[in-house]
């Protein structure tokens, strides 16, 4: 009788230990049976703001779609947002306070490469998956870093190779001026750019390094003007980039094809206001990632989802860039399945290979690849109409490494 | 070459000149209350704000710009001095300094400043002022030049004129110097002595959104564009801080260096050259290139 009592209570205690051991298992912060924690990130306010709040518009929307459809394996997604201005002491405290505070599954954020760089140590520290956002982030991807995803619209070694090869095969372009900034984001650019120029046989026959808070151009364009080159690729920021544009209409020099790197020109419309000066625009060009320009056919389905969403603000040519990021996050999700870990997160990242209606290429990532997307186009602008050039141009993985 | 040499040097001139009217406020500042002035930066950039807003907003004509920004600017500058330094200054202990923390004051204003415009909608991109003169480049020679450009240099002369007419010739100005060179005595005969601060405090700010009027076409606007406050340091420490024109021939002389050195040395070294002129000046001529021999100012 005692040894049946015995038997039975162990039974009943050896199964409500079974039992209970399913809801028991520690699951990664951020992850509850019915939400999925996401910390986005972006520069909401200063100078560089408008990298940010269209594209971090943009996923808003995308997870919100995702919502709507029922969430992934039963689980909504609910967003935490912060500003970090583009500052890299601002973006380390978000992103610790994303993790720390919030308990966040993983991050999506970072417009600018600084910001997110700063962040690498922390991340990596504290097994956070984390997606950049619009930030083409090269030092975060290059050596990849397991838990680190980016350059969604393409590196500045993708953006910089992608401008030279087009100088040298669409405008026949022998003689090149380069004009990049003297950090991180600058280096990164000119590594690539000088490599495919020399895999091509181009000569670099001017490299102007100028500071990002540079309040006159006047020598750099001096120098270019000098070296009589057959084309002037500029990395510069936005108001440099206006600087340059000004010296350029002012010096005359609009025989000479200008091709500017999409950082340094935002918003087109209000560059061109900033410039002042429509002669600038006789020949002059603009890179883009995106698969069409900004008010093209291609991207009007998300400007039109962006316009249901957000009636009261006309979004900016960044807006696209905040979807693809978004993307591959929830398709990553759906790969992990119901029993979702961080490890599991950044396994399924890793398998992602898709297009995604947005950019020029396709998001790919691989095991020893972090940076997402290598392809662009090349904008024709007048200062009236934008016209796409023919063909798309990518990088090889290879030049400038 | 030779065209490439005097482009740099005009152009150098007009930026030289564009860091001047930024160091008239501050030496203004200066030789009135021996506080340095690290907000001055951040005033330059609330008159260029301010005049956008009156542009854009309120659709003011540039004369009312002009006039919206200076009386804005002035309460801005006569409310710091009454709201922060005055107070500052009637809770020191007799004999007590409160100088440097006066100083660091001023950097409490710049970031509270910059604070503040980051909420106006017109700081989320890149924006250029529209210029008070547009039209097609001057061609002086090969030299060419915008107007906009020519318009700062003369301005810069003029407002430096008007500003040594003031000091000299009106009773405001000398009851100014009087209360900068010895509070007590000027007290002693007269004189407000807290008024004439605060009015100092509001005609530097005028001088500094005038600045900023004038360089939002040039140097574009951002919330950030203050940071010209360390060329505009550089160009006061280079003509002597206790010299007005001496702080616009020092904007010039750091303005054409610059370029020389973009020119024939590396455009990378372009950003470091008024921190090098800096070095060179206070170690080998403390008073500034302009400046007189070096006196004991208090009485």
């Amino acid at each position: 009788m005692l040894a049946t009592l015995i038997r039975t209570l162990l039974l009943g205690a050896g199964a409500a230990l079974a039992l209970g051991a399913l809801p028991v298992r520690a699951a990664d912060p951020g992850v509850t049976d019915t939400e999925i924690v996401i910390g986005l990130h972006a520069p909401l306010s200063g100078p560089l703001a408008a990298f940010g709040i269209d594209p971090l518009n943009a996923a808003k929307m995308w997870y919100e779609e995702v919502n709507k459809k029922g969430g992934i394996h039963g689980r909504k997604i609910r967003l935490i947002v912060e500003d970090d201005k583009c500052n890299p002491n601002e973006a380390v405290l978000v992103v610790k306070r994303l993790a720390t505070v919030h308990n966040v599954f993983m991050i999506n954020g970072g417009s600018c490469t600084p910001a997110v760089i700063a962040t690498q140590e922390f991340i990596s520290r504290e097994k956070i998956p984390f997606a950049m956002l619009n930030a083409a982030g090269d030092n975060g991807v290059f050596p990849p870093i397991r838990y680190m995803f980016g350059a969604f619209g393409g590196t500045q070694r993708a953006d910089g190779a992608v401008l030279v090869e087009f100088a040298f095969n669409a405008l026949k372009a022998r003689r090149m001026a380069f004009i990049v900034h003297d950090d991180e984001y600058g280096n990164a650019k000119w590594a690539t750019s000088k490599a495919v120029a020399e895999r091509l046989g181009a000569e670099a026959v001017a490299v102007e390094r100028i500071s990002p808070r540079v309040t006159d151009v006047t020598t750099p364009m001096l120098n270019i003007r000098a070296a009589r080159p057959d084309v002037i690729i500029s990395a510069a920021y936005p108001q440099p980039a206006v600087l340059i544009a000004q010296k350029y209409g002012e010096f005359k020099m609009t025989a000479i094809p200008m091709v500017q790197a999409v950082q340094g020109i935002p918003v087109p419309d209000i560059f061109q206001k900033n410039v002042g000066n429509d002669a600038v625009f006789s020949n002059f060009y603009y890179g883009s990632p995106l698969n069409d320009m900004f008010n093209g056919p291609r991207q009007q389905k998300w400007v039109q989802m962006y316009k249901q969403y957000y009636p009261d603000r006309t979004p900016g040519a960044w807006m696209a860039f905040g979807l693809p990021p978004a993307m591959a996050v929830t398709r990553a999700l759906e790969k992990a399945g119901r029993n979702l870990t961080r490890e599991a997160f950044v396994e399924a990242m890793e398998t992602l290979d898709f297009e995604s209606e947005v950019f020029a290429g396709k998001i790919q990532f691989a095991k020893g690849r972090r940076d997402g997307m290598r392809s662009a186009i090349v904008i024709r602008f007048d200062g009236k109409k934008h016209t796409v050039m023919p063909g798309a141009y990518a990088w090889n993985g290879r030049d400038g490494m | 070459m030779l065209i490439s040499l005097l482009q740099a040097i005009a152009s150098g001139v007009v930026t030289g000149c564009a860091y001047a009217l930024v160091a008239l406020s501050l030496v203004m500042i200066y030789k009135s209350t021996d506080v340095i002035n690290f907000g001055g930066g951040e005033m330059v950039m609330i008159g260029g704000y301010l005049a956008m807003f009156a542009l854009l907003a309120i659709g003011l004509p540039y004369a009312g710009a002009f006039v919206f920004a200076a009386v804005v600017a002035f309460m801005v500058g006569a409310a710091f001095d009454r709201v922060v330094l005055d107070r500052m200054l009637g809770r020191a202990l007799p004999g007590q300094s409160v100088l440097v923390a006066m100083v660091i004051a001023t950097v409490g204003l710049s970031y509270v400043l910059k604070g503040l415009v980051r909420v106006v909608p017109y700081t989320e991109e890149v924006r250029r002022l529209a210029p008070l003169f547009a039209g097609d480049p001057v061609f002086l020679g090969p030299i060419i030049l915008q107007r906009q450009d020519i318009a700062i240099v003369v301005i810069a002369v003029l407002l430096m004129r008007a500003w040594w007419a003031f000091f000299n010739f009106t009773l405001l100005g000398k009851a100014l110097r009087a209360t900068s060179q010895n509070p007590r005595a000027a007290a002693l005969i007269g004189i407000p002595v807290r008024a004439m601060r605060m009015t100092i405090w509001g005609i530097a700010a005028i001088f500094a959104a005038m600045a900023g009027i004038l360089l939002g076409p040039k140097l574009l606007m951002t919330p950030d564009m203050g940071s010209v406050v360390i060329l505009a340091f550089a160009a006061a420490i280079v003509g002597g801080f206790h010299n007005l024109p001496g702080c616009i021939l020092g904007g010039v002389v750091l303005g054409v260096v610059q370029n020389l050195v973009g020119l024939y040395i590396s455009s990378r070294a372009i950003v470091l050259t008024p921190f090098v002129v800096i070095m060179l000046v206070l170690v080998l001529r403390p008073q500034g290139l302009f400046g007189g021999a070096v006196v004991t100012k208090k009485v």
